[in-house]
């Protein structure tokens, strides 16, 4: 029996990426990063809003870098070490 | 005044400029330093040593530059030749000790067991703090500097592939595979805690 597919069906989309979900994910950094373009991120939003799994991944990446920049201490400059540094470069010609 | 180049000015006036321009980024320089070398004495020798650089080559610094970037950037190549030329490892934190030590403290301590379900609590923000720091320590350097430029620097992709002498690209890609890297030692922690991610 001979099934027929349609061309529609078996296209791949355009730059390389098999789906929109392996698009999406390769923009989900600089999205979180805030360095994608105004087209990126329009695209990227539409998807989400049709798509769980990508909403979920994009969670858990915008949970993990606040992770690092709300939960990682700053450790405090020791006071001698600006006078010592002020002290060398007066020292120096 | 203010068109003047460094070469004309005098000492006083070269001081006093460096020190309004540069020392300002001595908080976050050190906490880089610090994460780098996870060493308190290293990362003093470290800054000491960036700024030394940084005032020798400031007659070339353009005023209005990024200062913040360009020390970054000093302190970085200082801290890859000083590593090469001692041949000497950044101290490593044992991961597997940590995460021993909750492991154990879970198992053993089975009366506070509610003790540390708010999240709220200061003890636990504590808490997740250390556990961030200790997964980061046992990232490879250069994924521990992509994490901490990024996410606790704030800096753009193009100002790292700056301060890292590489393509955007390898920025990109470096700070995926850091990011992933990180998630699976903080998803095993989680793990280990009883969340469930």
């Amino acid at each position: 029996m001979e099934t027929r597919i349609t061309d529609e069906y078996q296209r791949v989309s355009e730059e390389g990426y098999d789906t929109e979900c392996e698009k999406v994910a390769n923009m989900l950094d600089m999205v979180i990063d805030g360095e994608a373009s105004t087209e990126e991120q329009v695209y990227f939003n539409n998807h989400l809003e049709k798509c769980v799994s990508c909403f979920e991944s994009h969670q858990k990446q915008k949970l993990l870098k606040g992770l690092v920049s709300g939960h990682l201490k700053r450790v405090i400059v020791p006071e001698s070490l600006a006078l010592s540094i002020k002290a060398k470069i007066q020292e120096t010609l | 005044m203010s068109e003047q180049t460094g070469k004309q000015m005098s000492k006083e006036e070269k001081d006093a400029r460096f020190e309004a321009e540069l020392l300002p980024v001595l908080d976050p320089l050190y906490n880089f330093a610090y994460r780098l070398t996870l060493d308190e004495d290293d990362a003093n020798d470290l800054v000491q040593e960036t700024y030394l650089k940084a005032y020798r080559f400031f007659d070339y610094f353009e005023q209005g530059t990024n200062a913040k970037a360009w020390l970054f950037r000093i302190l970085k190549n200082s801290f890859i030749n000083e590593f090469r030329k001692k041949s000497k490892q950044p101290a490593k934190v044992d991961y597997s000790e940590v995460e021993g030590y909750y492991n154990s403290e879970d198992v053993e301590g089975e009366s506070g067991v509610a003790s540390t379900t708010d999240m709220r609590t200061e003890s636990v923000q504590d808490l997740i703090g250390d556990e961030v720091a200790s997964a980061l320590n046992t990232l490879p350097v250069d994924f521990r500097t992509v994490i901490i430029l990024c996410d606790l620097e704030g800096f753009t992709y193009e100002e790292m592939a700056k301060i890292l002498d590489i393509p955007i690209g390898t920025v990109r890609s470096r700070l995926h595979r850091a990011r992933n890297s990180l998630k699976e030692k903080l998803e095993k922690y989680a793990k280990s805690m009883g969340y469930n991610s």
